[in-house]
């Protein structure tokens, strides 16, 4: 809500450098492709209004030009970004498990390919200024489901194998992390948040953990990896218990 | 506990959370202030500026090849994203004081959809706009700026660059500290109801990293938070101690330095000691 440009809430895709360096060539050509449909929408904003006599209109939508121009940005990224998803999938599946962190590894390759993929429209989404259509209707794009009446826009939420229901509030701060390291081992493990879940500020849900329906997790605290939360009830502390 | 003389008792620490309500539509308002501000200031800059230089007071729309346009463009540009923020921030202040006019905010416990609520929720997203041009803005005294005009008290020289802070109900003192990824909270959901209390930071405190200031703290001055604690809700903390916990639940003296050098050179002799006396 009122955080400082630092702290924006971008989803967390982290990847490997030696994958990073290879592949830059892909991440560039999807940024310049995003900005082709803004380049023609603006292209006929001055074609059509900069004219004689009608200056003052042209001047007046300016405003709502730029709100367009944001969108329409955001929504050619998300565009480009899921065609190269897409290709990405058909070439090898996303599967959960336990990997190897090794660039031979093929999970990990294409783990480390999706985020450089997705990257640049989750920063884009992360930094518009305008509370529509924010973090949550980039994620549905790429496979995480989130709820209506959602409050998830403050939070680190992973891109994949995350599954969000409905009425849920996720506080300010908080990481929901579907992947982990864990020595030479890399973990993919799907996360559950069924609904009306409450999960306060600052807190960290760890990969594998199902959240069953109506929890509440307070402030501060974080669950370990393959933690089940049982129903209805309250959860505290490091890592998150029962409250009698 | 410190807060058990407190009428209103919760058993977890939630978040303050804010829902998207058609009034969000505000921004546009606020964005259209800040544009149409910045174009009749711009005309009528140019206009003057070219009847200064060549005595014509026609304005043809269009580049200027004028050697002048070139040289005061870096200028133009920086006081053109100044000045379309500084309108916004402005005029969406007026707005929220017309709001205040209109239902004057109160501190309480409030049901999920009563007026109150929806009061709340139209305050902070005419506040959501303004806040995030400040905070984007290069300028390292454009939010605590920005916070003043819509009635948090912050005193003088106040470090309040990285961390969430809520609009209203908020005082903080003069010469105090914040550090990074801190949340102070103003209101709070808990289950179906919204707590609003207020948030009093005394002078020259210190807030640590990574801890949630609830609604209803008083922190004395000189308070020092320890990093990666939070305190309850209605909790007071004393002056000139550190406070720890999770919630706050231990408090500690400040020491000088000379007494912490002592201290610890106590404990490196008696381990020492200790030391030979299990080698002997």
């Amino acid at each position: 809500m009122f955080q400082p440009a630092s702290l924006k809430g971008i989803s967390p895709c982290p990847i490997d450098e030696r994958i990073r360096k290879r592949f830059l060539i892909l991440y560039i050509l999807i940024i310049l492709l995003s900005f082709i449909p803004c380049s023609l929408f603006e292209y006929f904003y001055i074609i059509y209004f900069w004219e004689e006599g009608s200056y003052w209109l042209f001047f007046l939508l300016l405003p709502i030009n730029i709100l367009i121009l944001a969108y329409i940005l955001q929504l050619s990224a998300i565009l480009f970004s899921f065609l190269f998803l897409t290709i990405l999938r058909l070439l090898h599946e996303p599967k959960e498990g336990k990997f190897n962190r090794n660039i031979k590894d093929k999970d990990y390759l294409y783990w480390n390919l999706r985020n450089l993929v997705k990257k640049w429209p989750l920063f884009i989404t992360a930094s518009i200024p305008f509370p529509w259509l924010k973090n949550r209707f980039t994620l549905r794009f790429f496979g995480t489901k989130i709820g209506k009446k959602c409050i998830c826009d403050n939070s680190w939420i992973s891109s994949e194998f995350v599954s969000i229901g409905r009425n849920v509030i996720i506080g300010m701060g908080t990481t929901i992390l579907s992947f982990g390291i864990e020595q030479d081992n890399f973990i993919l493990q799907k996360i559950i948040i069924e609904d009306n879940v409450l999960i306060g500020a600052k807190c960290s849900v760890m990969y594998g953990s199902t959240i069953k329906e109506g929890v509440k997790l307070s402030a501060h605290s974080f669950t370990n990896p393959y933690q089940v939360l049982e129903k209805d009830s309250i959860y505290i502390g490091h890592p998150a218990k029962l409250k009698s | 506990m410190d807060n058990e003389n407190e009428s209103f008792k919760i058993d977890f620490l939630s978040t303050s959370g804010v829902y998207k309500t058609p009034f969000t539509l505000i921004i546009f308002v606020q964005l259209f202030i800040g544009g149409i501000i910045l174009i009749i200031i711009n005309l009528w800059f140019i206009n003057s500026l070219y009847f200064l230089l060549t005595g014509n007071e026609f304005y043809a729309f269009g580049i200027v090849g004028e050697w002048y346009f070139w040289l005061l463009l870096p200028l133009s540009i920086y006081g053109n994203i100044f000045l379309f923020a500084f309108s916004i921030m402005i005029s969406s202040a007026g707005i929220f004081k017309l709001l205040n006019k209109l239902h004057p905010p109160r501190e309480g416990v409030f049901e999920k959809g009563s007026k109150d609520w929806k009061y709340m929720h139209r305050r902070f997203w005419i506040a959501y706009f303004p806040i995030w041009l400040a905070r984007a803005l290069p300028l390292p005294w454009a939010d605590i700026f920005v916070y003043r005009l819509f009635g948090v008290h912050i005193g003088k020289n106040v470090v309040a660059y990285e961390g969430y802070i809520d609009p209203e109900f908020v005082e903080i003192g003069d010469f105090t500290m914040t550090s990074i990824n801190i949340c102070i909270f103003s209101h709070l959901i808990y289950h179906d109801k919204l707590i609003i209390k207020k948030v009093k930071i005394g002078n020259e405190c210190i807030v640590g990293p990574q801890t949630i200031i609830t609604p209803g703290t008083i922190m004395q001055d000189r308070s020092v938070l320890g990093a990666n604690s939070y305190t309850n809700i209605g909790q007071e903390l004393k002056s000139d101690l550190i406070h720890v916990g999770i919630p706050v639940s231990i408090s500690f003296p400040i020491q000088t330095l000379e007494e912490s050098i002592e201290k610890a050179d106590a404990i490196k002799k008696s381990d020492h000691d200790l030391n030979k006396g299990g080698v002997n």
